[in-house]
């Protein structure tokens, strides 16, 4: 399991057009894709389905071509190699085992195209499976492995021929919750022992969140946001990213003026200044507040700034999930360590409240 | 997303190729001029020294040159006292050329050459066009290139001195159809060079892109360009375009076999569907026994050949037949209609059968459970549920069976008597009459109804289906019938399969048989015979199928590949190209080989190449379907894998899709083997002395009436056919040998 040298991956202005023939207009799949994935780095693709994720990483692999732009893995220029050219391996989301060979005749595959001598081969075989856990099975058919143990299989296959970049595509779908959570830990681990630059594609944003270096939300093909986990969930650039990487609430707020690093907006009766906001926020645009579940309070009524009406309390144990009717719809509020705070009952009349430097104004 | 430097790199190629190229054809053109006019220069002297010394024979001798130079015109010129030359005898053409060129500078020295005993050619040659003027009555037969003139000495006795003179006429253009061949050649290396070079540079899957070229080039040299040769010479009569062919092919006297295929394929696809119903309920929807036995035996005519059943029924039925003859003593004649639709549904049925029981397997039984517990009848269940949801499964078979009989040829050949189809009609037109173009009109008419019904069962029928949405089918099938309906069904069956088993009996009875229908004692002599002078055709027809099985394999199993797994231009083109020979009668496709092969630049009929290429051609639909089926269940991403690790697509196609494909190879092996094995309607117009087919031989024989020696071919060749057939079943059924032997 040596280390190899970790290497960058680049795309520059990346588009990705899908011809349709038959009288329907094309599909633009990906466009003007432009990001660097830092070496060793993890770097998520996260996004609903059909926003060009997977497009992008199948790119990365070879298996589509770009319409224009380019692809660098370090400084080379990969946009036409075809796969089995690219030092990039995958671990697909349907796994894509051999049916026909054993589990280490698959994990062997790629060390015999590389005619790797047997002898070797078998033994760094070994060496991998031990690694994701599976020493016993090598003379196993996939077919009668679960689901969590071909993914790992899978992982092996890929992680064997020590590819510079890894690329997962959706690896965790078809597992179950508990599992899930065990390959994450896992794959991270496997990562960053290797020190492999890796490309990762999910719509899950727990799993983005907790596995990646850099995430990346994609919608509708283009890129909306590329930052830390931290960066992306507190200081998302827009609605989208905001919603889609955790539960937020959205406030409409009138932006009066700009006071220093700060706005001055009013929230229904009440003004106040905002230190934390989007780059394209302008005046006389609409605008919202954003503010995540955690962060807003839950206060007598008429203490707070926005006045509702208490509509289901949600106990989870660690925390109660409150939601509360008000005149900008539906709101849910976090209560950690419920035990110790003051629960609102349900038809009960609350006031709700922040801290401003927890909230951030977007653009409506 | 070209990379300019490749484009350079291919330019440059195509270039350095082309000069190449022209530096190639200029020099071989060059040496084959030469060599060309030494040759007739040495011709025309030859022909000169024939030259009778007596004036009596010059003419004689002049009329005689066009049998020896095509085209060539002379005149002999003796000398007079002033030594000069003046013409003694002539043709019209070589007369005005002498009077229109004695006195030109050419001519001059060419004289004075020829006095002194060296024969001399003229430069330049005159072209068409002057010829024209000279001599305008004879410029229907002046060559478009002009001619040659030579003069050439006639020496006397003693080989020393000059006697007379000849002038030779010989037209130019005799090297111009090789000059053409040349260029040609040159040309298609140069396209050749630079498609494979810009697949090669260009692509970034070069494999794929040569194998898509490699298919592409076979369906249009085997599939688009003898199909347009046969319909493009339909319209030619005596080199010329002309409707003749197809006036004909529409009078009456040809749309009477048109008819008579229409109504055989009728009648035997109803009566073919009807019976294989009954069987597939019986299997599918009864609780009978046996149904193993009877699925085995129903499918045993569907690969026995050609001419075996068909000939048990003439030994049995025919003029001198066992039964009608010999036991009953009835005035009974097999051949026409009857017989041709008997023998045909005992050949087809399986067919019907076959599509019906998987039919009705996939209709889910607890619908019709369903309907009996709603208290319907089990009559009413059948009508109202059974039925219909089997019913465009019942047109499909229907569709299918027509269209087999349409292409039957064996069974007509055979059987038909005065009764005429067009398959057969087309074949006697074309061996019995020469008449290769009225053959070929014949057999594109019978494309008509076929490609019909073709289209109907596979765009129309197909979609038409109704597919039973449920969950776990049911475990135990609901017993539809009642036991008298059953018993009476069960009865049928078995009295058509007796039926069936008897007819290969009689085969084997009549090897041993000294002579059917006069004569019938025990005899073994008969297997000497047959096989001496069966023994060519038996291992040509086993070699060329052998031959043919495993290229049809390869080549199936990768096109599927590439119709599945890949996009490109021309991808649906090359679809219907590989699927067309399903669709044509096996008649229309060994007449166009005919037309298409048997002259330049591809002359390949008369080898054993050609047949091959027919059987591979002809089964490789069938091969490319059941490996497209195949490939569909199988998961991109483990081919992607593959890829993703390292292996080109040569690589991936080996050690991946072929493994996992390898039943629908295994099958489409045995397929074309048996088929191959059992052809006749295609391959009988491609057969040579030195490459015979079996199923042409027992042809040969029952024609002759040597019943004994086509019963003997016709058991071998059921042995060796239903051996392959065993041993395939084995193979793709044996899992151990398809699947590796995975340890648990």
């Amino acid at each position: 399991m040596s280390k190899k040298n970790s290497v960058s991956v680049t795309l520059e202005g990346v588009t990705k057009i899908y011809k349709n023939t038959k009288g329907r207009p094309d599909v633009v799949a990906v466009h003007e894709s432009d990001f660097v994935v830092q070496p060793g780095d993890l770097v998520t693709l996260l996004g609903p389905s059909g926003c060009g994720k997977t497009t992008t990483l199948r790119m990365i692999a070879g298996f589509e071509l770009p319409s224009t732009g380019r692809i660098l893995i370090g400084q080379q220029d990969v946009t036409m190699l075809p796969p089995n050219a690219r030092d990039t391996a995958t671990v697909f989301q349907s796994y894509g085992l051999f049916p026909h060979l054993t589990v280490g005749e698959n994990v062997a595959y790629g060390l015999k195209l590389r005619k790797i001598p047997h002898a070797d081969s078998a033994k760094k075989v070994k060496e991998f499976l031990a690694m994701v856990g599976l020493a016993d099975l090598y003379d196993r058919a996939p077919g009668r492995l679960s689901g969590g143990q071909q993914q790992r299989v899978a992982l092996a296959r890929s992680l064997i021929v020590e590819p510079s970049v890894l690329l997962l595509d959706e690896p965790l779908s078809n597992l179950d919750a508990l599992l899930r959570e065990q390959m994450r830990v896992e794959i991270r681990r496997i990562q960053k022992t290797f020190g492999i630059t890796a490309v990762y594609v999910t719509h899950d944003r727990v799993e983005a969140m907790s596995l990646s270096d850099q995430v990346i939300v994609m919608k509708d093909g283009e890129i909306k946001q590329m930052g830390s986990p931290q960066e992306i969930y507190e200081n998302p650039n827009s609605k989208f990213v905001a919603g889609f990487v955790g539960k937020v609430a959205f406030f409409p707020v009138e932006l009066l003026e700009k006071t220093g690093n700060g706005w001055t907006c009013r929230l229904g009766q009440k003004t106040m200044t905002l230190n934390r906001f989007a780059a394209d926020v302008e005046a006389d645009k609409e605008a919202v507040i954003m503010a995540r579940p955690e962060s807003l309070r839950l206060v007598e009524p008429g203490a707070g700034s926005i006045a509702g009406t208490v509509h289901m309390n949600v106990y989870l144990g660690h925390s109660i999930e409150t939601f509360v009717d008000t005149s900008y719809g539906e709101v849910l509020i976090q209560v950690d360590d419920p035990a110790s705070k003051k629960i609102f009952p349900e038809g009960s009349q609350v006031s709700v409240d922040f801290v401003p430097e927890r909230v951030r104004i977007l653009r409506g | 997303m070209i990379k300019k430097r490749n484009l350079l790199k291919l330019l440059a190629a195509a270039l350095l190729f082309a000069i190449g190229d022209i530096w190639v054809y200029t020099s071989l053109l060059d040496s084959f001029r030469s060599y060309y006019e030494t040759n007739s220069m040495k011709e025309v002297t030859l022909f000169a020294r024939t030259a009778p010394d007596d004036s009596v024979y010059y003419d004689d001798w002049i009329a005689s040159l066009p049998g020896e130079i095509a085209g060539g015109r002379a005149m002999i010129l003796s000398l007079n006292e002033d030594s000069e030359f003046v013409p003694a005898a002539g043709d019209s053409v070589a007369g005005a050329i002498w009077d229109a060129y004695k006195d030109s500078e050419d001519f001059r020295k060419g004289l004075e050459s020829v006095y002194y005993l060296l024969p001399y050619k003229i430069p330049s040659g005159i072209p068409a066009a002057e010829l024209a003027r000279l001599v305008p009555e004879a410029s229907a037969d002046i060559s478009p290139e002009g001619m040659q003139i030579y003069l050439l000495p006639i020496p006397d006795e003693s080989g020393f001195d000059v006697t007379g003179a000849v002038l030779m006429a010989v037209p130019a253009g005799s090297a111009g159809q090789f000059e053409e061949l040349l260029g040609g050649m040159c040309v298609l290396a140069w396209i050749i060079f630079v498609t494979l070079f810009a697949v090669g540079t260009l692509s970034r899957d070069p494999i794929t892109g040569y194998a898509i070229i490699f298919l592409l080039a076979v369906s249009i040299t085997f599939v688009a360009y003898p199909l347009f040769e046969s319909f493009r010479l339909t319209f030619i009569d005596g080199g010329v375009f002309s409707l003749a062919i197809w006036q004909k092919t529409f009078s009456v006297e040809y749309l009477r076999p048109f008819w008579g295929s229409l109504l055989l394929g009728i009648l035997t696809a109803s009566i073919s569907t009807l019976i294989g119903f009954a069987f597939a309920f019986l299997t599918e929807r009864t609780g009978a026994r046996g149904k193993k036995l009877i699925g085995s035996l129903a499918t045993m005519p569907v690969i026995s050949p050609p001419f075996s059943l068909t000939l048990s029924l003439i030994l049995l039925f025919g003029n001198n037949g066992l039964i009608t003859h010999q036991l009953l003593g009835i005035d009974f004649s097999i051949y026409g209609l009857g017989g041709l639709v008997l023998a045909q549904t005992i050949g087809m049925f399986p067919i019907a059968y076959m599509t019906l029981s998987s039919v009705l397997r996939s209709i889910d039984s607890t619908v019709e459970d369903a309907a009996l517990d709603l208290q319907a009848t089990r009559l009413r269940t059948f009508l109202t549920i059974t039925l219909p949801l089997s019913l465009p499964g019942l047109l499909s078979s229907w569709l299918l069976v027509f269209t087999n009989s349409l292409a039957d040829f064996a069974n007509p050949l055979l059987l038909a008597g005065s009764y005429r189809v067009l398959s057969v009609e087309a074949y006697i037109e074309v061996t019995g009459r020469n008449n290769l173009g009225g053959g070929a009109a014949l057999s594109l008419l019978l494309l008509l109804p076929t490609l019909t019904a073709f289209f109907a069962q596979r765009y129309w029928v197909n979609r038409k289906s109704v597919v039973t949405v449920t969950g776990k089918p049911s475990t135990r099938l609901a017993e539809l019938a009642t036991k008298p309906v059953r018993l009476g069904l069960q009865s049928f069956v078995w009295i058509c399969l007796a039926f069936i088993l008897a007819l290969y009996g009689t085969i084997i009875a009549g090897c041993f048989v000294k002579n059917w229908g006069i004569d019938y004692t025990f005899t073994l002599a008969n297997f000497g015979e047959a096989l001496s002078r069966g023994y060519q055709s038996i291992i040509s027809t086993v070699t060329l199928a052998a031959i043919a099985t495993p290229i049809a394999g390869i080549i199936a199993m990768a096109a599927s590949v590439i119709v599945v797994r890949r996009t490109f231009i021309g991808k649906r083109i090359l679809e219907v190209l590989l699927m067309t020979p399903f669709a044509i009668p096996g008649t229309l496709l060994g007449i166009s080989y005919v037309l298409a092969f048997n002259k330049p630049p591809l002359l390949l009929i008369g080898t054993a190449a050609i047949i091959v290429i027919n059987y591979v051609i002809r089964e490789l639909p069938v091969g490319l379907e059941t490996g497209a089926a195949n490939l569909r269940q199988i998961d991109p991403a483990i081919e992607e894998a593959a890829q993703d690790l390292g292996a080109d697509s040569s690589k991936v196609f080996t050690s991946v899709v072929l493994p996992l494909i390898r039943p629908a190879f295994l099958t489409s092996m045995s397929y074309t083997f048996v088929r191959s094995m059992t052809a006749v309607s295609a391959v009988i117009f491609l057969i040579s002395a030195r490459w015979y087919h079996l199923t042409v031989q027992i042809y040969n024989f029952s024609e002759n009436i040597r019943f004994g020696l086509a019963s003997v071919l016709a058991t071998v060749l059921i042995i060796i056919v239903m051996g392959a057939f065993c041993l395939m079943q084995f193979l793709v059924r044996d899992k151990g040998l398809t699947e590796k032997n995975i340890v648990r």
